[in-house]
C-alpha cells in the first residue's frame, strides 16, 4: 500500500504531532507514504472564498504532482481532504477546466483528472480493514470512552465527498467503527458530524468560541473521558483554544483531545513521546489514565 | 398487498405551552406499509389516535416547504420521508419541531426569525426608474446569464437549511442560508440595479459568519447548496467592494500568505487579519501555544518549484481586494 503522503501545513508546523503519529501509524500497518516537497498549501477553505478557480487551480498543480508519480493521494486532514476532493469535481466543469489548464500548460503541468483523494480514516477502515487493525492491537484502549469529532470537509457535501453510507443519509460511522477496533468505547452525540468554528475563529472570535464549546460540552454530557479528529484545524480550535472556549461557554472543559492516528498509535504500542502527546495544549494524562490494563 | 406493512414505532415530541411545563415525548405505535411518508404517518396519528396533535403541512407533494420536521435528527420534508429506511436504520422514527426557531405547539414552530432574514435580503427586483422594463415585450436573457442563477430558484423556503445552521443557532447577526442563496438570486439576476449595494450590505451584515460547514447543502430537499452559493457571494463581495471585514481580509490575507513558500505562514496571516494592534491581543494565546508548539513563530519552509505557485496567481489571481 502505497500513497503520495499530503501532510498539509499544519502537521508540517504547529501540528507537528500529527505528523509524527501518521508516520509511526503508517509504518507499523506498512502503508508507504512518498514525500513530495513541492506540494503546496490547499488554501484551507480560505482560497477559495477569494477566488475558486486560482484554488482549484493550485490544487489541481498538487494532484498532477501526484498523477506523474503514479499514486494515489493521502490526507490527513479533513479540510486539504474536502479542498482537494473539491478540486477534482470542480475540474469537470469545461469552463473551470480551460481556465485552470489556461495557467498550468504554460508550466508544464498537466492535471488528467485520475488521482483518488482519500484520508488517513478511510484507508485505515477501507483498505487495511479493520480486523488487520485489530490483530496488530497490544495495548487496547479498553475503558475509554471517545467522543470522534469529524470535521465538516471529511463529510459534506455529502454527495461530492463520497459519504459515508453512499450519500443515502446514514449517518457516518467509520471513525466509530475504528475507535471500537481498537478497544475504546465510542460516544454517540449530536456534535461529532458539526462545524468546530474555526472558520470564523478570524472573523468574530465569541461565537466562533462558543460553538467550540458547545460542541466539547456535548460531547462530555455524552460520557466522553476524550474526543478524537481527522482535521488538525478542528484540533487546534478543541485543543489549543479549548481555554477561550471555556470561557465563552462559562465551564471548565478538562477535555483531552487526541488527533486519530495517536489513539490507533497508543493501541498500537507507542509511546505518548513518540506520538507527540506532550504537546497538546489540554494534558491527555488523565484520559490515558482511563485505559484499563489489559488483562483486567 | 396487506401483508407488506411493517409495526413503526414513532416518538413524537409534544409541547403545549398553555399546559406543558416542559416537552415530553409521546409513543405512538402503528402497522403501516413501509413506502407511507411520515407525515401521512403523523395525519394517521391525528386522525385516529390524538386529535390534539398540532403540525404544519398543506402539499403533501413536496412543493410547499411546510412539513419540514426533525426526523430522527435530522431537518427533512416529512411528506417526502418514507418511513421504512428510517425505521431500518434506527428501529424508531422520532419526530421533532425545527431548530433555531421557537416552539409555538408540538410540531410547529414560529418561523418570524426564518422570514425576517428573508425580508432583510430585499428579495425582489430592484430596477433602474429610468429604465423601467418594457411592457410590450418580455425581457431576455442570454443561457450564460440563465446559468448564474443555478439551483437557487428552486427553493421552496422550506427552512431545512435554517433549522440545521450552527451559525444560526450562535450568532443572531448570521442571516442564514436560505436569506443568502435568496441574496445570490438577486446579484447575479442581470435585471437587478442594486447589485453592489446588495453585496456592500452583505459583506457587513453577516456573510462572513457563515462556517462553510456545509449543513445546509445535505439539509436542503431541493439542492438549492446555499453554502455553495455563500462562497459565491463571498468572492462576488470581494470583487465588488475589496475586502473590508475581518472575514473578508482573513480570506485575501490567507490567499497572499501562501504565495510566497507555498505554505501557510501562521504568523503572518495573523498579522494580516488582526493588524499590528489585535495580533497585540493575540499575544497571550499565542505565548501558551508557543511554550508547546514552538513552530507557531517559525517563517514555513519554502515548497520546491514555489515559482510555479506565483505564476498559477499570476494568471488567474487579477487582484481586486484593497478596499474601494
Ligand atoms: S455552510 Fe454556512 S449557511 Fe450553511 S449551515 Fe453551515 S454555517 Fe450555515
Ligand atoms: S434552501 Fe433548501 S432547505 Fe433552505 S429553505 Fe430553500 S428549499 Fe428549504
Ligand atoms: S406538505 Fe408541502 S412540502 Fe411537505
Amino acid at each position: 500500500m502505497k500513497f503520495a503522503y499530503y501532510p498539509g501545513c499544519v502537521a508540517q508546523e504547529s501540528g507537528k504531532e500529527l505528523d509524527l503519529a501518521t508516520r509511526w501509524v503508517c509504518r507499523a500497518l506498512g502503508i508507504e507514504l512518498v514525500e513530495f516537497p513541492s506540494f503546496s498549501c490547499c488554501g484551507s477553505g480560505f482560497v477559495d472564498e477569494a477566488n475558486e478557480v486560482l484554488n482549484v487551480a493550485i490544487n489541481a498543480r498538487n494532484l498532477a504532482i501526484a498523477e506523474r508519480a503514479g499514486l494515489n493521494l493521502l490526507t490527513i486532514c479533513s479540510t486539504c481532504q474536502g479542498m482537494l476532493t473539491l478540486a477534482n469535481h470542480r475540474m469537470a466543469d469545461p469552463k473551470v477546466r480551460a481556465r485552470v489548464d489556461g495557467a498550468l500548460k504554460p508550466l508544464g503541468i498537466e492535471y488528467r483528472g485520475t488521482v483518488r483523494v482519500t484520508h488517513l480514516l478511510r484507508v485505515l477502515v477501507e483498505e487495511v480493514g479493520l480486523p488487520a487493525i485489530r490483530a496488530k492491537v497490544r495495548r487496547p484502549l479498553a475503558g475509554l470512552k471517545v467522543g470522534a469529532f469529524y470535521g465538516c470537509h471529511l463529510l459534506r457535501p455529502t454527495d461530492e465527498m463520497g459519504g459515508e453510507g453512499g450519500g443515502d443519509g446514514e449517518e457516518p460511522h467509520s471513525f466509530e467503527d475504528l475507535l471500537a477496533a481498537i478497544g475504546a468505547d465510542p460516544v454517540y452525540y449530536r456534535g461529532r458530524v458539526m462545524c468546530c468554528g474555526f472558520p470564523i475563529q478570524f472573523v468574530k472570535e465569541a461565537t466562533a468560541n462558543r460553538i467550540a464549546g458547545h460542541q466539547i460540552q456535548d460531547a462530555k454530557s455524552h460520557g466522553a473521558d476524550a474526543m478524537a479528529t481527522p482535521c488538525p484545524l478542528c484540533h487546534i480550535t478543541l485543543d489549543a483554544y479549548q481555554n477561550k472556549a471555556e470561557k465563552a461557554v462559562g465551564a471548565r472543559l478538562d477535555m483531552p483531545v487526541f488527533h486519530l492516528p495517536q489513539l490507533v498509535g497508543l493501541a498500537l504500542g507507542a509511546t505518548p513521546e513518540e506520538l507527540g502527546l506532550p504537546r497538546h495544549l489540554v494534558p491527555t494524562e488523565p484520559a490515558l489514565a482511563r485505559v484499563r490494563p489489559s488483562g483486567a | 398487498m396487506a401483508d407488506t406493512t411493517i409495526s413503526a414505532t414513532f416518538d413524537v415530541y409534544r409541547f403545549d405551552p398553555a399546559v406543558d411545563r416542559s416537552a415530553r415525548y409521546q409513543r405512538y405505535t402503528l402497522d403501516l406499509a413501509p413506502h407511507t411518508p411520515v407525515l401521512t404517518a403523523l395525519l394517521r396519528i391525528r386522525a385516529e389516535v390524538d386529535p390534539t396533535l398540532s403540525l404544519r403541512y398543506s402539499c403533501r407533494s413536496a412543493i410547499c416547504g411546510s412539513c419540514a420536521m426533525q426526523v430522527n435528527s435530522k431537518s427533512r420534508l416529512a411528506c417526502e420521508t418514507q418511513i421504512g429506511p428510517e425505521i431500518a436504520r434506527h428501529g424508531r422514527i422520532v419526530v421533532e419541531p425545527m431548530h433555531n426557531q421557537p416552539v409555538l405547539r408540538d410540531l410547529v414552530v414560529d418561523q418570524t426569525p426564518f422570514w425576517r432574514e428573508y425580508e432583510r435580503v430585499e428579495p425582489h427586483l430592484k430596477l433602474d426608474p429610468a429604465r423601467p422594463m418594457p411592457a410590450d415585450r418580455p425581457t431576455s436573457m442570454t443561457p450564460e446569464q440563465v446559468e448564474r442563477f443555478k439551483e437557487t430558484p428552486r427553493c421552496i423556503a422550506c427552512a431545512a437549511c435554517y433549522s440545521s445552521c450552527p451559525a444560526v443557532e450562535a450568532d443572531p447577526e448570521f442571516p442564514g442560508p436560505m436569506a443568502l442563496a435568496k441574496l445570490y438570486r438577486y446579484v447575479v439576476d442581470p435585471r437587478d440595479t442594486a447589485t453592489r449595494e446588495r453585496l456592500v450590505g452583505i459583506q457587513a451584515g453577516g456573510l462572513w459568519l457563515c462556517l462553510r460547514c456545509h449543513l445546509c447543502t445535505d439539509a436542503c430537499p431541493k439542492d438549492v447548496r446555499p453554502s455553495e452559493r455563500i462562497r459565491d457571494l463571498k468572492e462576488l463581495a470581494i470583487a465588488a467592494q475589496g475586502a473590508t471585514e475581518p472575514g473578508s481580509r482573513h480570506a485575501v490575507g490567507f490567499k497572499e500568505s501562501i504565495r510566497g513558500a507555498g505554505l501557510l505562514n501562521e504568523m503572518q496571516l495573523v498579522r494580516r487579519t488582526y493588524g499590528p494592534l489585535g495580533l497585540f491581543g493575540q499575544l497571550g494565546q499565542g505565548l501558551r501555544i508557543w511554550r508547546k508548539k514552538p513552530e507557531v513563530v517559525r517563517r514555513p519552509h519554502r515548497i520546491e518549484k514555489v515559482e510555479e505557485i506565483e505564476k498559477i496567481y499570476a494568471a488567474l489571481d487579477t487582484g481586486s481586494e484593497a478596499p474601494k
